[in-house]
C-alpha cells in the first residue's frame, strides 16, 4: 500500500524531466558566433543557412546557396571542400566538353571531307568519260562510275548535315547538364559546408575555415589547366601531337640505360671477391642439404619424411604424404622435386639464420627499425623481375644467385614478426625479470625470445611458405628443380608435361606446409 | 626497529635533457611543474625526496596516479637513475654499485611485486617463483624446494604446476608475492600490490600480507592510492602530491594533524575509530584529582574500544601512563574525539 502512496510522486519526477528537456533553449547566440569565426564572409548567410540545416527534419534541407551556383566548383574551392570541387569540376567537363562540340565543334566533319573525296573522284570519272566520249570511245562504263559516286557524295553531305543539324542538341543537351549540376551544387552546398562546420569544431587546425584567396587561387589555376585542355581535346579535330602523347626524348633512356649498365658492371668487377665469397658460402649450404635429400637413398628420405608427418602432424597428413610423393616418384620427378626442397631448405635456413637475429635487433632498436622498415617494404614490394637483373649481374646465374633471390624476397616477413613479438613482451614482465636481478641476456633468453615465440614461429612459416613461391620464378636465372620443368614446358608451350610439373610443385608445396603448420600448431598447444 | 635498512636523501627524479638545469632552478626558487615543462622542457617526477625506512618496518607510500610514487619506489632498487640525491640500501650507496653488485643486490636482498602480477605467462607457477634463485645459479632441487615452501607460505601449496594463467588474479598476486620472498629478502618492494583486486580479496590479501611480514620480519615499501589500504598496513605513512612527499607519520598523526588541506581533504571519509588513541583526544589533569571509582584506561586504547568501556559507566574514564592517572576523559570529550576533535 505504501507503495502506491508513492507512486505520484515518481510519476511527478518523470514529468519534471521531460518538461525540463523540451523547455531546453537552443543557444542561437554561441552557435552563431561559433558559424561567424568558421565561415568568414558572409558569416550571417551561412549562420541561417546552418540553422535551416540543425532544424530540417526531413531528408534534404531546402536551401539555396547563390555563390555555389554561380561559381560551381570554384565555390568549392574557396571554401576548403576539395572533394566537393573534385566531384563537380571533373562532371562538369563533361557539360563543357557537350557545350564545345555543340558551339565550335566540326560536328560531320569527316563525313564531309568523304563527301569531298568522292566528289573529287566522281569528277574524275565524268573528265575520263568526257574524254573517251571525245576520242571516239565507249564513255558509258566511266559515265556510270562516275554517277554512282556522284550518289555515294550526296548521301555523304547529307550524313554531315545531318550531323551538324545534331549540334543545337548537343549544345542544348550540354546545357541543360551544366544547370542541373549547377542546381545540385547550390542545393547541396550547405549541407557539405555545415558537415566540414561540425568536422571544423572538432579540429580547427585540421579543416578548412573560411574563406580563402588561396584556394581560391589554386581552384582558380587547376580549373584553367584542365578545363580548356581537356574541351579543346575532345571538341576540335586534328589537335596538336604534344597535347596527345607526352614529347619524351629518346636521348634521356639511352643515355640513362647506358650509365646504369657502366655502373653495375663497375661495382661487379669491384665486388667481385666479395660476391664470389657469397657465392661459394650458399653453394655450401645447398651442396649440403642436396646431398642430404638426393645422395641418401629414396626409400630411407620418403620413409623419414612420412615418419616426420605422421609425428608431427597427425595420420592424415601422413597419408597425404605418402599419396603425393609416390605422384613425385612414379613421374620420374623425384631427384628434380628433392632440388627444390634443398633450394627452398637453404633459402629458408638462411633468412631464418638472418632473419631472427636482425627482428630482435630492429625490436629492441626503434630507430634501427625505422632505417630498416622502408628496405624491408621496398624488399616485399619490388616484383621479382626487377631485381633478377642485378642478381645476375653481381651474382651470376644457376642456383646460388636464385637462393639469394628467394632470400630477398622471403625474409622480410621473419625479421617483421620477430621485431613485433619482442617489442610486443609486456615491459612488466620485463621489468619484473630486471628487478630480480636478471641480465640482458637472460631478459633475452629467458624472457623476451618464450614470450615473442608464437610471433617468431608465424614469421618462420610465412617466409617458408614465401620462399616456395619465388622458387619457381628463379627458374629464369638459372635455377634449377621443378621451376626449370615448368619453364621449359611455359617455353615450348608443352601443356602436358607442363601440367604435371605443376602438380608436382603443388604437391612439394602443400607437403611441406602440412607438415610445417602440424609442427607450429602442437608447439602452439604447448 | 632501530636500524636503518633503506635510505633516500634529497633524491630528485627529472625526465628530460636538461635535468641538472631543472634542478638548480627547483632549489633556487619555486618552480611549478608546468614552468619546468615550458622553461626546460622536462617534467619533475620526483622532488627533493628524503626518508628511511627501519628494519622490520611497513612503510607505505601513498598518493594518486602521477604523483611519483612507482617512480619514487624505483629508485630503491636502480630500474631508475635518480638525477641527483643518494640511495643507501643496507648501508650501500646504490649509484655507486657496478652492474654486478647491482645485479647481486637485485636478486638477493631485494624483493619486488608489481601491480600487474608479471609472472611469466609460459612457466609454471613454481618456476615462476623460483625464477629469481635460478638468475643467482641455485641447483634445481633447491629451487623446487624452496618454492614448493615459499607457495605454503601464501596458501598456494598444490598449485606449482599450473600455469599462471590458470589462476585467479588473487591467487596471481600471491604468486608474485612468493616470487618476492623466494630469495628472502631483507626489503620488499610493493608497488600497488592489491590494486587491481576486487574489494573483498584485497582486504583478505592485506591481513594476510601484514601477518607474513610480521612473522618473516621483512622491511616493507608499499605503494598504494588508497588511503585506506595504507591505514591498515603501514606503520608509518608518507603521502605524495606532484612528486613531493608532503608528509611523513604514523596513520595516527596523518589523521589527526594533516599537514596540509590536501591531507586534510584524504583523511576526512577515514575512520577515526581504530586510528584515534586515549592520550591524543584526553583532557590533562591540571592537579585535580579523578574519582576514585571512575574505570581506568591505558593511554594506547583506541576511540572503539573507549566507547565500550565508557558505554557501561556514568563516569568519566581516567587514562592512566604507567599507572599513573595522567588525564581524563568525559562523555563529550570522546563524541569531540570521535567527531574529529572540533
Amino acid at each position: 500500500m505504501n507503495d502506491t502512496g508513492r507512486m505520484p510522486e515518481v510519476a511527478l519526477d518523470e514529468a519534471a524531466a521531460h518538461a525540463a528537456v523540451r523547455d531546453i533553449e537552443v543557444d542561437r547566440k554561441a552557435l552563431d558566433a561559433s558559424i561567424a569565426e568558421f565561415a568568414g564572409p558572409n558569416a550571417d548567410y551561412y549562420a541561417r543557412a546552418f540553422h535551416r540545416i540543425h532544424e530540417t527534419t526531413g531528408p534534404i534541407p531546402r536551401t539555396f546557396n547563390l555563390a555555389a551556383f554561380l561559381a560551381g566548383p570554384f565555390w568549392a574551392a574557396a571554401r576548403g571542400a576539395w572533394g566537393m570541387f573534385w566531384t563537380f569540376l571533373i562532371v562538369e567537363i563533361i557539360a563543357f566538353v557537350q557545350i564545345g562540340r555543340g558551339t565550335w565543334g566540326q560536328l560531320g566533319a569527316d563525313a564531309l571531307a568523304q563527301a569531298e573525296r568522292q566528289a573529287a573522284r566522281a569528277q574524275q570519272f565524268l573528265d575520263r568519260a568526257a574524254e573517251a566520249a571525245a576520242a571516239g570511245q565507249d564513255a558509258s562504263r566511266f559515265e556510270t562510275l562516275g554517277n554512282n559516286l556522284m550518289r555515294a557524295a550526296e548521301r555523304s553531305r547529307e550524313t554531315a548535315e545531318a550531323a551538324a543539324a545534331d549540334a543545337n542538341m548537343i549544345l542544348l543537351t550540354g546545357l541543360g547538364f551544366l544547370l542541373a549540376l549547377r542546381l545540385v551544387q547550390a542545393l547541396w552546398a550547405n549541407s557539405v559546408y555545415e558537415k566540414q562546420y561540425s568536422r571544423w569544431r572538432v579540429d580547427p587546425a585540421g579543416v578548412a575555415s573560411g574563406r580563402r584567396p588561396f584556394n581560391m587561387a589554386l581552384g582558380i589555376a587547376l580549373g584553367i589547366v584542365i578545363i580548356p585542355l581537356t574541351v579543346y581535346r575532345f571538341t576540335v579535330e586534328g589537335v596538336a601531337e604534344w597535347i596527345t602523347t607526352f614529347p619524351a626524348d629518346p636521348d634521356i633512356y639511352s643515355n640513362s640505360a647506358r650509365w646504369l649498365e657502366g655502373v653495375i658492371d663497375d661495382a661487379a668487377r669491384g665486388g667481385a671477391g666479395a660476391f664470389d665469397g657469397i657465392v661459394l658460402a650458399v653453394r655450401q649450404i645447398l651442396d649440403a642439404i642436396s646431398l642430404a635429400l638426393i645422395g641418401t637413398p629414396w626409400l630411407v628420405v620418403m620413409t623419414v619424411i612420412i615418419v616426420v608427418g605422421w609425428r608431427v602432424a597427425g595420420p592424415r597428413v601422413a597419408i597425404f604424404t605418402a599419396a603425393a610423393l609416390a605422384y613425385i616418384a612414379f613421374l620420374g620427378y623425384w631427384e628434380i622435386a628433392m632440388e627444390t626442397v634443398a633450394l627452398v631448405g637453404a633459402a629458408v635456413v638462411l633468412c631464418v639464420v638472418i632473419g631472427i637475429p636482425l627482428g630482435i635487433w630492429f625490436g629492441k632498436s626503434p630507430r634501427a627499425y625505422r632505417i630498416a622498415e622502408p628496405v624491408l617494404d621496398l624488399m616485399q614490394t619490388l616484383p621479382a623481375f626487377v631485381y633478377l637483373i642485378p642478381i645476375i649481374a653481381f651474382f651470376g646465374t644457376g642456383n646460388p644467385p636464385g637462393i639469394l633471390a628467394t632470400i630477398i624476397f622471403g625474409m622480410p616477413p621473419v625479421i617483421r614478426l620477430t621485431a613485433l613479438g619482442v617489442r610486443g613482451v609486456p615491459d612488466s614482465i620485463k621489468e619484473a625479470a630486471t628487478a630480480f636481478g636478471a641480465t640482458r641476456w637472460e631478459l633475452l633468453k629467458d624472457v623476451e625470445l618464450p614470450l615473442a615465440q608464437p610471433s617468431i614461429m608465424t614469421g618462420v612459416n610465412q617466409t617458408i611458405l614465401m620462399c616456395l613461391s619465388m622458387v619457381v620464378i628463379i627458374s629464369l636465372i638459372g635455377g634449377g628443380g621443378l621451376g626449370q620443368v615448368i619453364l621449359e614446358a611455359l617455353q615450348f608451350a608443352a601443356k602436358g608435361p607442363g601440367l604435371l610439373g605443376g602438380f608436382a610443385i603443388l604437391f612439394v608445396a602443400m607437403v611441406i606446409d602440412r607438415i610445417v603448420q602440424g609442427a607450429f600448431r602442437r608447439a602452439d598447444q604447448k | 626497529m632501530t636500524e636503518t635498512v633503506v635510505e633516500l636523501s634529497h633524491v630528485w627524479k627529472v625526465f628530460g635533457a636538461q635535468a641538472a638545469e631543472t634542478i638548480s632552478a627547483a632549489q633556487n626558487g619555486p618552480l611549478s611543474k608546468a614552468e619546468a615543462l615550458e622553461k626546460y622542457k622536462t617534467v619533475i617526477g620526483v622532488r627533493d625526496a628524503s626518508f628511511s625506512v627501519a628494519r622490520g618496518e611497513i612503510f607505505c607510500i601513498m598518493g594518486l596516479s602521477g604523483s611519483g610514487k612507482s617512480t619514487l619506489v624505483r629508485h630503491v632498487n636502480r630500474l631508475i637513475e635518480p638525477s641527483a640525491g643518494t640511495i643507501r640500501v643496507l648501508g650501500e650507496d646504490v649509484s655507486a654499485m657496478g652492474q654486478t653488485a647491482l645485479r647481486e643486490m637485485r636478486a638477493r636482498h631485494i624483493g619486488m611485486v608489481f601491480q600487474h602480477m608479471a609472472l611469466m605467462p609460459h612457466r609454471s607457477v613454481r618456476d615462476n617463483v623460483a625464477y629469481p634463485l635460478a638468475i643467482r645459479k641455485i641447483p634445481k632441487s633447491r629451487r623446487w624446494a624452496i618454492s614448493e615452501h615459499t607457495l605454503g607460505l601464501v596458501d598456494l601449496t598444490g598449485y606449482e604446476d599450473r600455469l599462471p594463467k590458470e589462476l585467479s588474479g588473487g591467487m596471481q598476486q600471491r604468486v608474485g608475492i612468493a616470487r618476492a620472498l623466494a630469495s628472502d629478502p631483507e626489503i620488499l618492494l610493493m608497488d600497488e600490490p592489491f590494486s587491481a583486486l576486487d574489494p573483498l580479496i584485497r582486504l583478505q590479501l592485506q591481513d594476510q600480507f601484514k601477518a607474513l611480514v610480521r612473522d618473516l620480519g621483512k622491511s616493507t615499501l608499499f605503494i598504494t592510492h588508497d588511503l585506506d589500504e595504507a591505514i591498515r598496513i603501514g606503520h608509518r605513512i608518507a603521502i605524495m602530491k606532484d612528486g613531493v612527499i608532503v608528509q611523513i607519520g604514523t596513520p595516527e598523526e596523518i589523521v589527526t594533524e594533516p599537514a596540509d588541506d590536501y591531507v586534510a581533504e584524504f583523511v576526512q571519509g577515514i575512520s577515526r575509530l581504530k586510528l584515534v588513541k586515549a592520550h591524543t583526544i584526553m583532557q590533562p589533569l591540571n592537579g585535580h584529582a579523578p574519582p576514585e571509582e571512575a574505570k581506568r584506561v591505558s593511554g594506547e586504547s583506541d576511540l572503539d574500544a573507549l566507547i565500550d568501556i565508557s558505554v557501561g559507566s556514568d563516569q568519566p574514564l581516567v587514562v592512566q601512563d604507567d599507572g599513573q592517572d595522567v588525564g581524563v576523559i568525559t562523555k563529550t570529550t570522546l563524541l569531540r574525539g570521535i567527531q574529529g576533535g572540533k
